[in-house]
């Protein structure tokens, strides 16, 4: 099944893709309206900058959103039930309604994933953008840093970026 | 191929919900029954606070919808116990007399309230919160009371304090050690919680206990209370929970070959150590990777990995458990916490701990190395993130180039992928065909 990845070579870390996921994600679904909604859409994927200096790669940064685990931590954790592995398209379905705000997933998360909205005492993660057939983030990408693959495909990709940015 | 056999698991909590998903994720032929001692319904006990605050109803309890048991084409068998395991007979036998035959069993029966000597059992307005039916039970006190105590210091007393004091009752915190939640956090974190607390206007007191209870027409009507360096005083209290902590159901495995010290002993698979007996969730004692030593962890995320663990090795599925960490977050009025492993290490042992205050934001960061490997984590206020830190901390991971970074605001994933390495970026590259915390 398709996975989202980022290729990191690529990232400028320019945030384009957390703007397109907080649109996809208001009611709006359009950004000038979307920025004045209440309370403000959260975005579900997050670039995080890394200082590349003594690094083993040249990272500077990279986008990461859920990694849709096969067997996930954080649906074991979630202390409401309220996250499951949907196996038909391999989201792991987060119901936001449900949610108490006991950030047992924050806890688990092994890739940070999961947001907290500041204000709401909730949490979100990313739903694959239900009903789109490529995800919000990956489309806006200027880049085309973030791809929506099998991961086969990437490991192929993956490789060879690891190669161009190792320095040893 | 999969073999037909007779499954029974005694519990109906996280532990035997997980192992009953696992099991029919690879097993749909075999029989599989519940025995519980509570209804058949599913719900998530970590909820209680919320439905005695009344901030959930009994429908928001659910963890699992009310088909459930049908959709997993298992028998559920409520409101019984079991009596009694004959691992030669592979045989339960229920308190109505019921008999079930079993080629593979799963206990987890969980733990109950300890209870002190001094606090008299079965008395009007003294209560546990375990169970939902404890819960309404303290919500059919409510009205009478004005007056809440809460005894000892967990998670489990500072949620019903909250929850009390959202109800309107004038609630008293009485913990014996110097600070609150001192099994999962240290005296700088818990400052902070015991400052929300006050905040709130719950009164917390220190250093002292409970001794004994003043009844009034069969009704708690006060507690004697001493210690904190005044002299014993009464103190007015028409609802007094009971929240010292647990103590694991393993009275059914006394007089059997099946080993148990604090809990029932369990191998890597969760096997007890008899062949074809699981145990799992609060009853079972596993491997600590943090403390290095056997230990049980009371908590649901564990009870749900290890009922999981334990389901499918039952359903023949070879999975080793790579053990446990106790863990824990809260969501108070002003404070976000996180915890997990060891947080106030013995000096001597060759810890190294690294420490952040920012007392004008409210953060408190506190990590516990030993070897260069983590092995424990608070978090207050700034807790995103800490997810990464449990994953490091459950492959122990050499963290020797990026301690540094740890504590950072900015620490995240992308710190471990930066770091790590050809290792860490191929785990990313294979993403959930390997994503496991612990």
């Amino acid at each position: 099944m398709k996975e989202v990845f980022c290729l990191v070579e690529r990232c400028l870390g320019c945030r384009s893709c957390e703007i397109a996921c907080a649109v996809e994600h208001s009611r709006a679904k359009e950004l000038t309206a979307a920025v004045k909604e209440e309370p403000r859409p959260a975005y579900r994927v997050r670039v995080s900058c890394v200082d590349e200096r003594g690094r083993k790669i040249r990272l500077r940064s990279v986008a990461i959103q859920c990694r849709q685990c096969d067997e996930p931590a954080c649906a074991e954790a979630c202390i409401v039930g309220g996250i499951v592995k949907d196996e038909t398209d391999g989201v792991v379905r987060f119901d936001q309604a449900r949610c108490v705000g006991c950030w047992s997933c924050v806890m688990v998360c092994p890739y940070g994933a999961i947001v907290r909205v500041s204000g709401q005492g909730i949490a979100v993660k990313c739903d694959r953008c239900a009903g789109r057939e490529t995800p919000a983030c990956v489309e806006a990408c200027p880049v085309r840093a973030l791809v929506f693959i099998e991961p086969e495909e990437f490991a192929a990709l993956g490789h060879e970026a690891e190669n161009c940015h190792y320095r040893e | 191929m999969v073999m037909k056999q007779r499954i029974v698991i005694i519990g109906n909590s996280a532990a035997g919900i997980g192992a009953l998903e696992a099991i029919r994720k690879h097993d749909r032929l075999s029989s599989v029954t519940l025995v519980s001692a509570e209804d058949e319904l599913v719900y998530s006990r970590c909820l209680l606070s919320h439905f005695l605050a009344g901030t959930l109803g009994e429908e928001g309890l659910l963890f699992r919808p009310a088909d459930f048991y049908r959709r997993m084409e298992a028998e559920i068998l409520p409101r019984r116990k079991v009596e009694s395991v004959d691992p030669a007979g592979q045989q339960v036998v229920c308190d109505d007399g019921a008999k079930l035959d079993f080629d593979k069993l799963l206990i987890a029966t969980g733990s109950s309230p300890k209870l002190p000597p001094h606090i008299p059992r079965k008395t009007a307005g003294v209560f546990v919160l375990r169970t939902v039916a404890d819960a309404m039970a303290i919500r059919s006190g409510l009205e009478r009371a004005r007056n809440a105590v809460v005894l000892g210091g967990g998670l489990v007393g500072m949620k019903a304090a909250f929850a009390l004091h959202k109800r309107g009752l004038r609630v008293t915190v009485v913990v014996r050690s110097s600070y609150v939640l001192s099994q999962m956090i240290d005296a700088g974190a818990a400052g902070l919680v015991m400052d929300s607390l006050r905040e709130e206007g719950i009164e917390v007191l220190t250093g002292v206990d409970v001794t004994g209870v003043e009844l009034q027409e069969g009704k708690v009507a006060a507690v004697k209370i001493t210690g904190g360096g005044s002299s014993a005083s009464a103190r007015p209290c028409e609802l007094l929970i009971v929240a010292k902590g647990v103590d694991a159901n393993k009275e059914l495995v006394r007089g059997t070959a099946i080993q148990h010290e604090t809990g029932i002993i369990t191998d890597a698979h969760m096997q007890t150590t008899l062949e074809n007996i699981y145990a799992a969730g609060d009853v079972a004692e596993t491997f600590d990777v943090a403390l290095e030593t056997r230990s049980i962890n009371a908590l649901w995320t564990c009870a749900m990995q290890q009922g999981k663990i334990a389901g499918l090795n039952m359903a023949g599925q070879a999975r080793q458990y790579d053990g446990s960490v106790g863990l824990n977050s809260l969501n108070f009025p002003s404070v976000d916490l996180i915890s997990f492993g060891v947080v106030q290490p013995a000096q001597e042992a060759g810890y190294e701990v690294l420490v952040q205050r920012r007392p004008a934001e409210g953060v408190y960061k506190k990590l516990v190395l030993k070897g260069d490997r983590i092995k424990g984590l608070v978090l207050v206020n700034r807790i995103d993130n800490a997810g990464v830190l449990l994953s490091l901390l459950g492959r122990k991971v050499n963290v020797a180039g990026f301690k540094d970074d740890l504590l950072n605001d900015r620490f995240s994933y992308a710190t471990v992928l930066g770091k790590g390495g050809r290792e860490e970026w191929r785990r990313y590259a294979q993403t959930s065909k390997t994503a496991r915390v612990t």
